[in-house]
Protein backbone atom coordinates (compact mmCIF):
# COMPACT_ATOMS: atom_id res chain seq x y z
CA UNK A 1 0.00 0.00 0.00
CA UNK A 2 1.43 3.29 -1.05
CA UNK A 3 0.93 6.51 0.86
CA UNK A 4 -1.78 7.56 -1.59
CA UNK A 5 -3.75 4.36 -0.97
CA UNK A 6 -3.68 4.89 2.79
CA UNK A 7 -4.62 8.55 2.40
CA UNK A 8 -7.62 7.75 0.22
CA UNK A 9 -8.80 5.00 2.58
CA UNK A 10 -8.53 7.46 5.46
CA UNK A 11 -10.45 10.08 3.49
CA UNK A 12 -13.30 7.78 2.53
CA UNK A 13 -13.69 6.33 6.02
CA UNK A 14 -13.53 9.80 7.57
CA UNK A 15 -16.15 11.04 5.11
CA UNK A 16 -18.50 8.15 5.87
CA UNK A 17 -18.09 8.65 9.62
CA UNK A 18 -17.99 12.42 10.04
CA UNK A 19 -20.36 13.73 7.40
CA UNK A 20 -23.40 12.07 9.06
CA UNK A 21 -22.27 13.52 12.39
CA UNK A 22 -21.92 17.01 10.88
CA UNK A 23 -25.31 16.64 9.27
CA UNK A 24 -26.90 16.21 12.72
CA UNK A 25 -26.31 19.91 13.28
CA UNK A 26 -27.59 20.77 9.80
CA UNK A 27 -30.68 18.57 10.21
CA UNK A 28 -31.60 19.95 13.64
CA UNK A 29 -31.13 23.48 12.38
CA UNK A 30 -33.18 22.79 9.24
CA UNK A 31 -35.86 21.14 11.33
CA UNK A 32 -36.25 24.12 13.63
CA UNK A 33 -35.97 26.82 11.05
CA UNK A 34 -38.19 24.76 8.74
CA UNK A 35 -40.79 24.38 11.47
CA UNK A 36 -40.66 28.13 11.95
CA UNK A 37 -41.03 28.69 8.22
CA UNK A 38 -44.03 26.37 7.86
CA UNK A 39 -45.74 27.82 10.92
CA UNK A 40 -45.03 31.39 9.85
CA UNK A 41 -42.72 32.31 12.69
CA UNK A 42 -39.00 32.99 12.98
CA UNK A 43 -37.67 29.87 14.65
CA UNK A 44 -34.64 29.94 16.96
CA UNK A 45 -32.61 33.06 16.21
CA UNK A 46 -31.55 34.52 19.54
CA UNK A 47 -28.76 32.29 20.87
CA UNK A 48 -25.45 33.94 19.96
CA UNK A 49 -21.74 34.07 20.58
CA UNK A 50 -20.54 37.70 20.72
CA UNK A 51 -23.60 38.69 18.69
CA UNK A 52 -23.04 36.04 15.99
CA UNK A 53 -26.09 33.87 15.62
CA UNK A 54 -25.17 32.05 12.40
CA UNK A 55 -28.86 32.05 11.39
CA UNK A 56 -29.76 29.96 14.45
CA UNK A 57 -26.99 27.37 14.26
CA UNK A 58 -25.64 28.56 17.62
CA UNK A 59 -28.85 27.25 19.20
CA UNK A 60 -27.51 23.74 18.55
CA UNK A 61 -24.42 24.49 20.63
CA UNK A 62 -26.60 25.75 23.47
CA UNK A 63 -28.70 22.58 23.26
CA UNK A 64 -25.63 20.39 23.21
CA UNK A 65 -24.14 22.13 26.24
CA UNK A 66 -27.44 21.77 28.11
CA UNK A 67 -27.76 18.06 27.37
CA UNK A 68 -24.12 17.47 28.17
CA UNK A 69 -24.25 19.00 31.63
CA UNK A 70 -27.65 17.67 32.60
CA UNK A 71 -27.82 15.03 35.29
CA UNK A 72 -27.85 11.56 33.80
CA UNK A 73 -30.62 9.72 35.66
CA UNK A 74 -31.06 5.95 35.71
CA UNK A 75 -34.13 5.27 37.86
CA UNK A 76 -33.96 2.60 40.55
CA UNK A 77 -36.82 0.59 39.08
CA UNK A 78 -34.78 -0.22 35.98
CA UNK A 79 -33.56 -3.77 36.42
CA UNK A 80 -31.61 -4.37 33.22
CA UNK A 81 -29.24 -1.42 33.32
CA UNK A 82 -26.95 -2.91 30.68
CA UNK A 83 -29.70 -2.99 28.05
CA UNK A 84 -30.92 0.40 29.19
CA UNK A 85 -27.50 1.93 28.53
CA UNK A 86 -26.70 0.04 25.35
CA UNK A 87 -30.05 0.75 23.61
CA UNK A 88 -29.32 4.34 22.49
CA UNK A 89 -25.86 3.26 21.36
CA UNK A 90 -27.39 0.58 19.11
CA UNK A 91 -29.72 3.10 17.48
CA UNK A 92 -26.88 5.58 16.96
CA UNK A 93 -24.30 3.08 15.74
CA UNK A 94 -26.54 1.26 13.25
CA UNK A 95 -27.60 4.60 11.77
CA UNK A 96 -24.00 5.73 11.26
CA UNK A 97 -22.84 2.41 9.82
CA UNK A 98 -25.79 2.12 7.42
CA UNK A 99 -24.44 5.17 5.57
CA UNK A 100 -21.09 3.43 5.02
CA UNK A 101 -22.10 1.71 1.76
CA UNK A 102 -23.46 4.80 0.03
CA UNK A 103 -21.11 6.05 -2.70
CA UNK A 104 -20.63 9.80 -2.51
CA UNK A 105 -18.66 10.07 -5.77
CA UNK A 106 -17.81 7.93 -8.75
CA UNK A 107 -14.77 5.67 -8.56
CA UNK A 108 -11.68 7.87 -8.55
CA UNK A 109 -8.97 6.84 -11.03
CA UNK A 110 -5.47 8.05 -10.12
CA UNK A 111 -2.31 6.78 -11.86
CA UNK A 112 -4.28 3.93 -13.40
CA UNK A 113 -5.54 2.70 -10.03
CA UNK A 114 -9.18 3.03 -9.08
CA UNK A 115 -10.32 4.05 -5.61
CA UNK A 116 -13.87 3.37 -4.56
CA UNK A 117 -15.64 6.29 -2.88
CA UNK A 118 -17.73 4.76 -0.11
CA UNK A 119 -17.01 4.01 3.55
CA UNK A 120 -16.80 0.21 3.33
CA UNK A 121 -15.60 -1.36 0.06
CA UNK A 122 -18.37 -3.96 -0.02
CA UNK A 123 -20.48 -4.58 -3.09
CA UNK A 124 -23.69 -5.89 -1.50
CA UNK A 125 -24.79 -2.27 -1.17
CA UNK A 126 -28.50 -2.11 -0.57
CA UNK A 127 -28.59 -5.45 1.28
CA UNK A 128 -26.25 -3.96 3.89
CA UNK A 129 -28.62 -1.03 4.34
CA UNK A 130 -31.60 -3.38 4.80
CA UNK A 131 -29.66 -5.43 7.38
CA UNK A 132 -28.65 -2.37 9.38
CA UNK A 133 -32.17 -0.91 9.20
CA UNK A 134 -33.37 -4.17 10.78
CA UNK A 135 -30.79 -3.92 13.57
CA UNK A 136 -31.92 -0.44 14.54
CA UNK A 137 -35.11 -2.02 15.90
CA UNK A 138 -33.18 -3.74 18.68
CA UNK A 139 -32.25 -0.38 20.13
CA UNK A 140 -35.88 0.71 20.25
CA UNK A 141 -37.12 -2.62 21.64
CA UNK A 142 -34.47 -2.75 24.34
CA UNK A 143 -35.03 0.88 25.28
CA UNK A 144 -38.77 0.46 25.71
CA UNK A 145 -38.54 -2.89 27.40
CA UNK A 146 -35.75 -2.08 29.86
CA UNK A 147 -37.44 1.18 30.86
CA UNK A 148 -40.04 -0.92 32.75
CA UNK A 149 -42.53 1.80 32.00
CA UNK A 150 -45.94 1.43 30.40
CA UNK A 151 -45.47 4.33 28.02
CA UNK A 152 -42.03 3.09 27.06
CA UNK A 153 -43.29 -0.41 26.42
CA UNK A 154 -46.25 0.83 24.36
CA UNK A 155 -43.95 3.05 22.32
CA UNK A 156 -41.52 0.30 21.55
CA UNK A 157 -44.32 -2.19 20.75
CA UNK A 158 -45.76 0.23 18.23
CA UNK A 159 -42.41 1.09 16.77
CA UNK A 160 -41.31 -2.52 16.35
CA UNK A 161 -44.56 -3.63 14.75
CA UNK A 162 -44.35 -0.65 12.43
CA UNK A 163 -40.73 -1.16 11.40
CA UNK A 164 -41.19 -4.90 10.84
CA UNK A 165 -44.31 -4.38 8.72
CA UNK A 166 -42.83 -1.60 6.63
CA UNK A 167 -39.64 -3.51 5.92
CA UNK A 168 -41.70 -5.75 3.61
CA UNK A 169 -42.97 -3.10 1.15
CA UNK A 170 -39.54 -1.46 1.34
CA UNK A 171 -37.82 -4.72 0.38
CA UNK A 172 -40.31 -5.33 -2.43
CA UNK A 173 -39.85 -1.81 -3.80
CA UNK A 174 -36.11 -2.51 -3.84
CA UNK A 175 -36.73 -5.82 -5.66
CA UNK A 176 -38.45 -4.06 -8.55
CA UNK A 177 -35.60 -1.57 -8.61
CA UNK A 178 -33.06 -4.40 -8.77
CA UNK A 179 -34.93 -5.79 -11.78
CA UNK A 180 -34.39 -2.46 -13.54
CA UNK A 181 -30.77 -1.85 -12.51
CA UNK A 182 -29.58 -5.45 -12.56
CA UNK A 183 -27.22 -4.91 -9.63
CA UNK A 184 -27.29 -4.62 -5.83
CA UNK A 185 -24.19 -2.47 -5.80
CA UNK A 186 -25.11 1.14 -5.04
CA UNK A 187 -22.23 2.49 -7.11
CA UNK A 188 -23.42 0.39 -10.05
CA UNK A 189 -26.92 1.82 -9.59
CA UNK A 190 -25.60 5.37 -9.56
CA UNK A 191 -23.57 4.70 -12.72
CA UNK A 192 -26.68 3.24 -14.39
CA UNK A 193 -28.55 6.43 -13.60
CA UNK A 194 -25.90 8.49 -15.39
CA UNK A 195 -27.30 7.26 -18.74
CA UNK A 196 -29.92 9.14 -20.73
CA UNK A 197 -33.38 7.85 -21.60
CA UNK A 198 -34.33 8.55 -25.26
CA UNK A 199 -31.18 10.63 -25.36
CA UNK A 200 -32.47 13.56 -23.31
CA UNK A 201 -34.05 12.43 -20.00
CA UNK A 202 -31.70 11.41 -17.18
CA UNK A 203 -32.35 7.73 -16.40
CA UNK A 204 -33.09 8.37 -12.75
CA UNK A 205 -34.90 5.80 -10.65
CA UNK A 206 -37.81 8.13 -10.04
CA UNK A 207 -38.52 8.25 -13.79
CA UNK A 208 -38.15 4.50 -14.32
CA UNK A 209 -39.91 3.50 -11.09
CA UNK A 210 -42.37 6.18 -9.94
CA UNK A 211 -44.60 3.74 -8.03
CA UNK A 212 -41.62 2.05 -6.44
CA UNK A 213 -40.32 5.47 -5.42
CA UNK A 214 -43.55 6.37 -3.63
CA UNK A 215 -43.63 3.03 -1.82
CA UNK A 216 -39.98 3.28 -0.85
CA UNK A 217 -40.27 6.83 0.44
CA UNK A 218 -43.36 6.03 2.53
CA UNK A 219 -41.62 2.96 3.95
CA UNK A 220 -38.45 4.96 4.62
CA UNK A 221 -40.45 7.56 6.54
CA UNK A 222 -41.95 4.76 8.62
CA UNK A 223 -38.55 3.14 9.17
CA UNK A 224 -37.04 6.34 10.50
CA UNK A 225 -40.04 6.93 12.82
CA UNK A 226 -40.74 10.34 11.38
CA UNK A 227 -44.12 12.05 11.29
CA UNK A 228 -46.69 11.02 9.95
CA UNK A 229 -45.47 7.67 11.29
CA UNK A 230 -44.00 8.74 14.62
CA UNK A 231 -46.48 6.78 16.71
CA UNK A 232 -43.57 5.44 18.73
CA UNK A 233 -43.22 8.86 20.29
CA UNK A 234 -46.79 10.11 20.08
CA UNK A 235 -46.39 12.87 22.69
CA UNK A 236 -50.11 13.38 23.10
CA UNK A 237 -50.85 9.70 23.89
CA UNK A 238 -47.75 8.05 25.30
CA UNK A 239 -45.65 11.04 26.39
CA UNK A 240 -42.44 10.21 24.52
CA UNK A 241 -42.71 6.51 23.89
CA UNK A 242 -39.61 4.41 24.09
CA UNK A 243 -37.29 7.16 25.34
CA UNK A 244 -39.52 8.45 28.13
CA UNK A 245 -37.08 7.28 30.86
CA UNK A 246 -33.99 8.68 29.20
CA UNK A 247 -32.34 11.93 30.13
CA UNK A 248 -29.23 13.98 29.33
CA UNK A 249 -26.69 12.44 26.95
CA UNK A 250 -28.55 9.12 26.60
CA UNK A 251 -31.55 10.99 25.27
CA UNK A 252 -29.22 13.09 23.12
CA UNK A 253 -27.78 9.95 21.55
CA UNK A 254 -31.30 8.76 20.65
CA UNK A 255 -32.02 12.18 19.23
CA UNK A 256 -28.82 12.25 17.18
CA UNK A 257 -29.34 8.66 16.05
CA UNK A 258 -32.74 9.62 14.70
CA UNK A 259 -31.29 12.47 12.67
CA UNK A 260 -28.44 10.31 11.37
CA UNK A 261 -31.01 7.69 10.35
CA UNK A 262 -32.85 10.44 8.50
CA UNK A 263 -29.64 11.51 6.78
CA UNK A 264 -28.72 7.92 5.87
CA UNK A 265 -32.14 7.13 4.47
CA UNK A 266 -32.14 10.39 2.49
CA UNK A 267 -28.77 9.36 1.09
CA UNK A 268 -30.19 5.96 0.14
CA UNK A 269 -33.27 7.53 -1.48
CA UNK A 270 -31.04 9.90 -3.44
CA UNK A 271 -28.77 7.05 -4.55
CA UNK A 272 -31.63 4.76 -5.54
CA UNK A 273 -34.00 7.23 -7.17
CA UNK A 274 -32.28 10.55 -7.81
CA UNK A 275 -29.10 9.49 -9.52
CA UNK A 276 -26.86 9.56 -6.44
CA UNK A 277 -23.82 11.72 -7.12
CA UNK A 278 -24.64 12.09 -10.85
CA UNK A 279 -25.05 15.59 -12.22
CA UNK A 280 -27.93 15.45 -14.74
CA UNK A 281 -26.75 15.27 -18.39
CA UNK A 282 -23.10 15.25 -17.28
CA UNK A 283 -21.82 11.73 -16.75
CA UNK A 284 -18.43 11.17 -15.12
CA UNK A 285 -16.61 10.70 -18.43
CA UNK A 286 -18.13 13.84 -19.93
CA UNK A 287 -17.17 15.79 -16.82
CA UNK A 288 -13.57 14.58 -16.95
CA UNK A 289 -13.29 15.49 -20.62
CA UNK A 290 -14.86 18.91 -20.15
CA UNK A 291 -13.37 19.64 -16.71
CA UNK A 292 -11.94 22.98 -17.84
CA UNK A 293 -15.11 24.47 -19.38
CA UNK A 294 -17.09 23.36 -16.31
CA UNK A 295 -14.49 24.95 -14.00
CA UNK A 296 -14.62 28.14 -16.07
CA UNK A 297 -18.44 28.29 -15.91
CA UNK A 298 -18.28 27.75 -12.17
CA UNK A 299 -15.73 30.58 -11.89
CA UNK A 300 -18.25 32.85 -13.60
CA UNK A 301 -21.27 31.53 -11.72
CA UNK A 302 -19.91 31.62 -8.17
CA UNK A 303 -19.45 35.39 -7.83
CA UNK A 304 -22.82 36.04 -9.49
CA UNK A 305 -24.54 33.67 -7.04
CA UNK A 306 -22.62 35.19 -4.14
CA UNK A 307 -23.70 38.70 -5.20
CA UNK A 308 -27.37 37.76 -4.86
CA UNK A 309 -26.71 35.81 -1.65
CA UNK A 310 -25.01 38.88 -0.15
CA UNK A 311 -28.01 40.98 -1.13
CA UNK A 312 -30.31 38.44 0.52
CA UNK A 313 -28.29 38.50 3.74
CA UNK A 314 -28.26 42.30 3.73
CA UNK A 315 -32.04 42.41 3.27
CA UNK A 316 -32.92 39.81 5.90
CA UNK A 317 -30.30 40.15 8.61
CA UNK A 318 -31.64 43.39 10.12
CA UNK A 319 -33.53 44.22 13.28
CA UNK A 320 -37.27 44.55 12.82
CA UNK A 321 -37.41 47.87 14.62
CA UNK A 322 -35.22 50.94 14.26
CA UNK A 323 -31.99 50.67 16.27
CA UNK A 324 -28.94 52.85 16.45
CA UNK A 325 -25.85 51.12 14.98
CA UNK A 326 -27.90 47.99 14.29
CA UNK A 327 -25.73 45.06 15.54
CA UNK A 328 -27.43 42.75 13.04
CA UNK A 329 -26.28 44.84 10.11
CA UNK A 330 -22.74 44.65 11.50
CA UNK A 331 -23.13 40.87 11.91
CA UNK A 332 -24.47 40.50 8.38
CA UNK A 333 -21.57 42.49 6.94
CA UNK A 334 -19.09 40.14 8.59
CA UNK A 335 -20.92 37.11 7.18
CA UNK A 336 -20.83 38.66 3.72
CA UNK A 337 -17.09 39.28 4.02
CA UNK A 338 -16.53 35.71 5.18
CA UNK A 339 -18.51 34.27 2.29
CA UNK A 340 -16.68 36.47 -0.22
CA UNK A 341 -13.40 35.17 1.23
CA UNK A 342 -14.67 31.61 0.68
CA UNK A 343 -15.68 32.44 -2.89
CA UNK A 344 -12.20 33.90 -3.60
CA UNK A 345 -10.61 30.72 -2.22
CA UNK A 346 -12.82 28.57 -4.46
CA UNK A 347 -12.00 30.78 -7.44
CA UNK A 348 -8.29 30.24 -6.80
CA UNK A 349 -8.80 26.47 -6.67
CA UNK A 350 -10.82 26.54 -9.90
CA UNK A 351 -8.15 28.71 -11.52
CA UNK A 352 -5.51 26.14 -10.52
CA UNK A 353 -7.62 23.48 -12.25
CA UNK A 354 -7.75 25.65 -15.39
CA UNK A 355 -3.96 25.75 -15.39
CA UNK A 356 -3.55 21.98 -14.93
CA UNK A 357 -3.26 19.45 -17.73
CA UNK A 358 -6.70 18.45 -19.03
CA UNK A 359 -7.77 14.85 -18.35
CA UNK A 360 -5.06 14.53 -15.67
CA UNK A 361 -5.24 13.77 -11.97
CA UNK A 362 -6.44 17.29 -11.18
CA UNK A 363 -9.45 16.86 -13.47
CA UNK A 364 -10.32 13.55 -11.81
CA UNK A 365 -10.12 15.03 -8.31
CA UNK A 366 -12.12 18.06 -9.44
CA UNK A 367 -14.88 15.78 -10.75
CA UNK A 368 -14.95 13.84 -7.49
CA UNK A 369 -15.29 17.07 -5.53
CA UNK A 370 -18.08 18.25 -7.82
CA UNK A 371 -19.91 14.96 -7.38
CA UNK A 372 -19.52 15.08 -3.60
CA UNK A 373 -21.07 18.57 -3.61
CA UNK A 374 -23.90 17.38 -5.87
CA UNK A 375 -24.55 14.40 -3.64
CA UNK A 376 -24.64 16.47 -0.45
CA UNK A 377 -26.91 19.01 -2.11
CA UNK A 378 -29.37 16.33 -3.21
CA UNK A 379 -29.30 14.77 0.26
CA UNK A 380 -29.98 18.15 1.86
CA UNK A 381 -32.99 18.62 -0.42
CA UNK A 382 -34.29 15.18 0.52
CA UNK A 383 -33.86 16.03 4.21
CA UNK A 384 -35.89 19.15 3.51
CA UNK A 385 -38.64 16.91 2.10
CA UNK A 386 -38.60 14.96 5.36
CA UNK A 387 -39.00 18.17 7.32
CA UNK A 388 -41.63 19.47 4.92
CA UNK A 389 -43.74 16.33 5.42
CA UNK A 390 -43.27 16.39 9.17
CA UNK A 391 -44.60 19.90 9.60
CA UNK A 392 -47.40 19.49 7.06
CA UNK A 393 -49.07 16.16 7.82
CA UNK A 394 -50.64 15.11 11.12
CA UNK A 395 -49.89 11.75 12.71
CA UNK A 396 -51.73 8.63 11.52
CA UNK A 397 -53.83 6.51 13.81
CA UNK A 398 -52.23 3.16 14.55
CA UNK A 399 -54.77 1.02 12.67
CA UNK A 400 -54.54 3.37 9.67
CA UNK A 401 -50.80 2.94 9.69
CA UNK A 402 -50.98 -0.84 9.60
CA UNK A 403 -53.74 -0.73 6.97
CA UNK A 404 -51.64 1.42 4.65
CA UNK A 405 -48.69 -0.88 5.11
CA UNK A 406 -50.41 -4.20 4.52
CA UNK A 407 -53.40 -3.38 2.34
CA UNK A 408 -52.07 -0.64 0.09
CA UNK A 409 -48.29 -0.68 -0.06
CA UNK A 410 -47.79 -4.46 -0.10
CA UNK A 411 -50.15 -5.23 -3.04
CA UNK A 412 -48.93 -2.14 -4.90
CA UNK A 413 -45.31 -3.24 -4.47
CA UNK A 414 -46.10 -6.78 -5.65
CA UNK A 415 -47.98 -5.49 -8.69
CA UNK A 416 -45.11 -3.13 -9.41
CA UNK A 417 -42.66 -6.05 -9.44
CA UNK A 418 -44.79 -7.96 -11.96
CA UNK A 419 -45.25 -4.97 -14.27
CA UNK A 420 -41.59 -3.99 -14.08
CA UNK A 421 -40.41 -7.54 -14.76
CA UNK A 422 -42.78 -7.82 -17.74
CA UNK A 423 -41.41 -4.56 -19.17
CA UNK A 424 -37.79 -5.54 -18.62
CA UNK A 425 -38.31 -8.97 -20.21
CA UNK A 426 -40.22 -7.48 -23.16
CA UNK A 427 -37.60 -4.80 -23.82
CA UNK A 428 -34.49 -6.97 -23.52
CA UNK B 1 -3.08 -13.08 9.31
CA UNK B 2 -5.74 -10.46 9.98
CA UNK B 3 -8.40 -12.83 8.65
CA UNK B 4 -7.21 -15.49 11.11
CA UNK B 5 -7.59 -13.10 14.02
CA UNK B 6 -11.07 -12.23 12.81
CA UNK B 7 -11.89 -15.92 12.49
CA UNK B 8 -10.74 -16.57 16.07
CA UNK B 9 -12.73 -13.62 17.34
CA UNK B 10 -15.93 -14.55 15.55
CA UNK B 11 -15.65 -18.21 16.58
CA UNK B 12 -15.15 -17.35 20.24
CA UNK B 13 -18.05 -14.89 20.14
CA UNK B 14 -20.38 -17.39 18.49
CA UNK B 15 -19.54 -20.11 21.02
CA UNK B 16 -19.93 -17.67 23.90
CA UNK B 17 -23.29 -16.56 22.54
CA UNK B 18 -24.46 -20.15 22.26
CA UNK B 19 -23.34 -20.89 25.83
CA UNK B 20 -25.14 -17.74 26.97
CA UNK B 21 -28.34 -18.85 25.26
CA UNK B 22 -28.32 -22.08 27.27
CA UNK B 23 -27.05 -20.72 30.59
CA UNK B 24 -28.92 -17.41 31.02
CA UNK B 25 -32.19 -17.74 32.86
CA UNK B 26 -33.87 -14.55 31.69
CA UNK B 27 -35.36 -15.02 28.18
CA UNK B 28 -34.20 -11.57 26.99
CA UNK B 29 -30.60 -12.40 27.91
CA UNK B 30 -30.92 -15.68 26.05
CA UNK B 31 -32.34 -13.99 22.96
CA UNK B 32 -29.63 -11.34 22.90
CA UNK B 33 -26.93 -14.05 23.22
CA UNK B 34 -28.47 -15.79 20.23
CA UNK B 35 -28.27 -12.50 18.31
CA UNK B 36 -24.55 -12.33 19.13
CA UNK B 37 -24.12 -15.89 17.83
CA UNK B 38 -26.01 -15.16 14.62
CA UNK B 39 -24.04 -11.99 13.92
CA UNK B 40 -20.71 -13.72 14.49
CA UNK B 41 -21.83 -16.55 12.20
CA UNK B 42 -22.51 -13.88 9.56
CA UNK B 43 -18.94 -12.70 10.09
CA UNK B 44 -17.70 -16.26 9.52
CA UNK B 45 -19.69 -16.47 6.28
CA UNK B 46 -18.14 -13.19 5.14
CA UNK B 47 -14.68 -14.63 5.84
CA UNK B 48 -15.59 -17.55 3.58
CA UNK B 49 -16.34 -14.92 0.88
CA UNK B 50 -20.02 -15.92 0.85
CA UNK B 51 -21.25 -12.34 0.57
CA UNK B 52 -24.87 -13.11 -0.23
CA UNK B 53 -25.23 -15.54 2.65
CA UNK B 54 -23.58 -12.96 4.91
CA UNK B 55 -26.21 -10.40 3.94
CA UNK B 56 -29.09 -12.88 4.20
CA UNK B 57 -27.89 -14.08 7.60
CA UNK B 58 -27.90 -10.48 8.83
CA UNK B 59 -31.22 -9.50 7.26
CA UNK B 60 -33.28 -12.64 7.87
CA UNK B 61 -31.86 -14.34 10.95
CA UNK B 62 -30.15 -11.64 12.99
CA UNK B 63 -32.54 -8.93 11.79
CA UNK B 64 -36.05 -10.14 11.13
CA UNK B 65 -36.46 -13.45 12.97
CA UNK B 66 -34.64 -12.46 16.13
CA UNK B 67 -36.37 -9.10 16.34
CA UNK B 68 -39.70 -10.96 16.16
CA UNK B 69 -38.53 -13.25 19.00
CA UNK B 70 -37.44 -10.28 21.10
CA UNK B 71 -40.71 -8.56 20.22
CA UNK B 72 -42.67 -11.53 21.56
CA UNK B 73 -40.60 -11.70 24.74
CA UNK B 74 -41.37 -8.03 25.23
CA UNK B 75 -45.04 -8.37 24.23
CA UNK B 76 -45.79 -11.24 26.60
CA UNK B 77 -43.49 -9.73 29.24
CA UNK B 78 -41.87 -13.07 30.05
CA UNK B 79 -40.00 -12.78 33.36
CA UNK B 80 -37.78 -15.26 35.15
CA UNK B 81 -40.57 -16.03 37.63
CA UNK B 82 -42.86 -17.20 34.81
CA UNK B 83 -40.50 -19.98 33.79
CA UNK B 84 -40.82 -23.45 35.33
CA UNK B 85 -38.32 -24.42 38.01
CA UNK B 86 -35.55 -26.60 36.69
CA UNK B 87 -34.23 -28.31 39.78
CA UNK B 88 -32.42 -31.13 38.04
CA UNK B 89 -30.83 -29.02 35.32
CA UNK B 90 -27.27 -29.81 36.44
CA UNK B 91 -28.04 -33.51 36.16
CA UNK B 92 -29.19 -32.91 32.60
CA UNK B 93 -26.03 -30.95 31.84
CA UNK B 94 -23.82 -33.77 33.15
CA UNK B 95 -25.86 -36.32 31.19
CA UNK B 96 -25.51 -34.23 28.05
CA UNK B 97 -21.75 -33.95 28.48
CA UNK B 98 -21.44 -37.73 28.95
CA UNK B 99 -23.50 -38.40 25.82
CA UNK B 100 -21.71 -35.81 23.68
CA UNK B 101 -18.15 -36.59 24.83
CA UNK B 102 -17.56 -39.38 22.26
CA UNK B 103 -18.85 -37.13 19.46
CA UNK B 104 -16.47 -34.41 20.61
CA UNK B 105 -13.47 -36.76 20.61
CA UNK B 106 -14.48 -38.10 17.20
CA UNK B 107 -14.69 -34.58 15.77
CA UNK B 108 -11.34 -33.68 17.34
CA UNK B 109 -9.76 -36.70 15.69
CA UNK B 110 -11.32 -35.82 12.32
CA UNK B 111 -10.09 -32.22 12.50
CA UNK B 112 -6.59 -33.30 13.48
CA UNK B 113 -6.38 -35.81 10.64
CA UNK B 114 -7.25 -33.16 8.02
CA UNK B 115 -4.37 -32.64 5.61
CA UNK B 116 -2.83 -29.19 6.10
CA UNK B 117 -3.16 -27.20 2.90
CA UNK B 118 -2.90 -23.53 2.05
CA UNK B 119 -6.30 -21.86 1.90
CA UNK B 120 -6.73 -19.47 -1.01
CA UNK B 121 -9.52 -17.05 -1.80
CA UNK B 122 -11.83 -18.41 -4.48
CA UNK B 123 -11.95 -16.09 -7.47
CA UNK B 124 -14.56 -15.26 -10.10
CA UNK B 125 -16.85 -13.51 -7.65
CA UNK B 126 -17.61 -16.72 -5.78
CA UNK B 127 -20.49 -16.27 -3.38
CA UNK B 128 -21.56 -12.94 -4.84
CA UNK B 129 -25.19 -12.08 -5.48
CA UNK B 130 -24.99 -12.60 -9.24
CA UNK B 131 -23.12 -15.93 -9.09
CA UNK B 132 -25.42 -17.46 -6.49
CA UNK B 133 -28.45 -16.24 -8.43
CA UNK B 134 -27.21 -17.79 -11.67
CA UNK B 135 -26.52 -21.15 -10.03
CA UNK B 136 -29.84 -21.07 -8.21
CA UNK B 137 -31.94 -20.29 -11.27
CA UNK B 138 -30.00 -22.44 -13.76
CA UNK B 139 -29.02 -25.64 -11.97
CA UNK B 140 -31.39 -25.67 -9.01
CA UNK B 141 -34.53 -24.08 -10.42
CA UNK B 142 -36.94 -26.92 -9.58
CA UNK B 143 -35.83 -27.40 -5.94
CA UNK B 144 -35.90 -23.63 -5.51
CA UNK B 145 -39.46 -23.38 -6.80
CA UNK B 146 -40.58 -26.34 -4.68
CA UNK B 147 -39.11 -24.73 -1.58
CA UNK B 148 -40.85 -21.46 -2.36
CA UNK B 149 -44.19 -23.27 -2.80
CA UNK B 150 -43.60 -24.98 0.54
CA UNK B 151 -43.01 -21.61 2.19
CA UNK B 152 -46.15 -20.22 0.53
CA UNK B 153 -48.20 -23.15 1.84
CA UNK B 154 -46.84 -22.58 5.33
CA UNK B 155 -47.68 -18.88 5.09
CA UNK B 156 -51.24 -19.48 3.93
CA UNK B 157 -51.66 -22.13 6.60
CA UNK B 158 -50.52 -19.71 9.31
CA UNK B 159 -52.95 -17.04 8.10
CA UNK B 160 -55.79 -19.57 7.94
CA UNK B 161 -55.13 -20.95 11.43
CA UNK B 162 -54.89 -17.46 12.93
CA UNK B 163 -58.19 -16.47 11.27
CA UNK B 164 -59.99 -19.67 12.32
CA UNK B 165 -59.40 -19.19 16.04
CA UNK B 166 -60.82 -15.71 15.96
CA UNK B 167 -63.95 -16.88 14.13
CA UNK B 168 -64.69 -19.63 16.63
CA UNK B 169 -64.71 -17.08 19.43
Amino acid sequence: MSLLDILLVAIRVAFAAFVPLCFIAVCVWMERRGAGFFQDRAGPNRANIFGFRAAGLVQNLADGAKLFFKEDVISDHIQHKFYFVIAPLIVFFTAVVSFAVVPFADTLVLNGKSYIMQGIPIDIGILWFLALAGFGVYGIILAGWSSTNKYGLLGSLRSTAQVISYEIPMGLAIVSLLVVYGTVNLNGMAQFQGQLLFGFIPMWGIILQPVGFLIFVIAAFAETNRTPFDLAEGESEIVAGFHVEYSAMKFAIFFMGEYIAMFASSAIIVTLYFGGYQIPFLSTDTLITYAKPVAFLLMLGLPAGMYFFAGWIRKNNVSHYPRKNDPRVYEGNIYIKGFWGLVILLELILFAILLCKSGGAAAHIFVVLLQICTFLMKVTMMIFVYIWVRWTLPRFRYDQLQKIGWQVLLPAALLNIFITSAFVVALS
Amino acid sequence: MFAEWLFTGFSILSVLGAIGLVVFRHPMNGAMSLVVTLISLAGLYALLSAKLIFAIQLIVYAGAIMSLMVFIIMFLNVQTEDLPEEKSRFLYVIGGVVVLAPVFFFLKKVVQSLPGSEATIVGNGFGGVKEVGLVLFKDWLLPFEIVSILLLVALIGAVLLAGKRRMSK
